[in-house]
């Protein structure tokens, strides 16, 4: 014969609360590690980034938080911020660092993505990120040869839809930054 | 008595190995077997949800009523999953990042549901790790194969160190999920194989 309804409600809800409480355990446990992991990752690509200054600031400019790097002369070297815009497969989260003065891209730094290993996956690779390395603020071209002006990025081989994406996301980052620091200052 | 163990153990190694005999679990199979260390990652995690969720099941299930078995399973389940998440997050976040949305998809694993069905939820809790362990080797062994081949086809390299030479022009579609496809075909034919001509 079925089992009362109530001892059905009362296994699932012991079941139930047992888990969570394990659960929440595990999580006060693991979410320092977590978070210490993502600072971490942060401060990296910053250094990368921004890579001659010394200390670094989180400021919030027309809604978007930025981070300004100053080197130990306390002058602001460069501006970055975390952009992010859809790739390949899901969204391409990258950190870029400019230099306001002489209007050119420091570098980039890809956080997170889920684009094709091996294909698309190689956004994170130097040979790709060197495209940005002092690029000047503008419209990019990616070709699919070696870059002749200095606006022309070189896309990956067999992926050009990450290459674009990347390049799209930079596009709109430097835009963006260009807004809040209103280009020359 | 030890040797009933021994046969449970070896089960899922090889006679009813998951993958190649049960074809069970496809999802994580042709998903993430495209390096080497995805592959190992992939089958050890799995093979943690799968023996502490027998462990578990096999000791309470006199207590569990048949109507809410499977929820009860699943809940189970979820727990050691979403565990293995935080883990994996906290202490190997490279590893947690590139496997990214497939550990949470562990719940539905039905290589995982499918045991505690078959066998957790029927057996004593000694015979449930045997069979656990036999099972989680015989998903990893086969994930990690299958990955191996992908990875020195797709990308000349494995555990990403170079292995073939620069003469070699990666065969990219390896890596790409029709790749999955292709070499899961080729090896359960090969493993069929080798199976019938042992009987």
């Amino acid at each position: 014969m079925d089992t009362k309804i109530s001892k059905l409600i009362l296994t699932l809800t012991i079941i139930g609360i047992i888990s969570a409480i394990a659960l929440s355990f595990v999580y006060q446990w693991t979410t320092p590690y977590i978070e210490k992991h993502q600072v971490e990752a942060r401060k990296e690509a910053l250094r990368d980034v921004i890579p001659q200054a010394q200390e670094y600031e989180e400021v919030e400019r027309s809604g978007q938080t930025f981070y300004e790097g100053y080197d130990s002369g306390g002058n602001r070297t460069g501006v970055a911020m975390i952009a992010s815009g859809p790739g390949y497969q899901n969204i391409i989260e990258l950190m870029i660092g400019v230099n306001m003065n002489s209007q050119q891209i420091y570098g980039i730094k890809i956080l997170t993505h889920e684009e094709t290993p091996g294909l698309g996956a190689r956004i994170t690779g130097d040979a790709y990120k060197e495209n940005y390395v002092d690029k000047p603020f503008g419209d990019y071209k990616v070709v699919k040869r070696e870059p002749q002006s200095e606006l022309e990025v070189e896309a990956i081989a067999g992926a050009t839809i990450s290459s674009e994406s990347v390049a799209k996301i930079v596009e709109n980052a430097v835009e963006q930054i260009q807004d809040a620091y209103g280009g020359g200052a | 008595m030890l040797k009933r163990l021994f046969i449970d153990f070896k089960n899922g190694l090889w006679r009813e190995n998951p993958i190649i005999v049960l074809v069970i679990g496809m999802c994580p199979t042709l998903a993430v077997t495209n390096t080497v260390e995805n592959g190992l990652a992939m089958g050890i995690a799995t093979s943690f949800v799968l023996l502490s969720s027998e462990i578990v099941i096999s000791t309470f299930k006199n207590y569990i009523p048949n109507n809410v078995r499977i929820p009860s399973f699943i809940l189970i389940i979820a727990t050691f999953v979403t565990f293995t998440d935080y883990f994996l997050k906290a202490f190997f976040p490279d590893i947690a990042a590139s496997l990214s949305l497939f550990i949470p998809l562990i719940v539905v694993n039905c290589l995982i549901l499918g045991r505690q069905e078959a066998f957790a939820s029927k057996n004593p809790t000694h015979r449930a790790i045997a069979d656990a362990l036999g099972m989680g080797l015989g998903f990893t062994w086969v994930l990690v194969l299958l990955s191996a081949v992908r990875e020195l086809l797709g990308m000349g390299s494995i555990f990403g160190i170079e292995i073939l030479g620069s003469w070699y022009q990666p065969m990219v579609i390896m890596i790409l999920p029709a790749g999955a496809f292709i070499s899961l075909g080729i090896l359960v034919g090969i493993m069929n194989y080798i199976k019938r001509r042992g009987n």
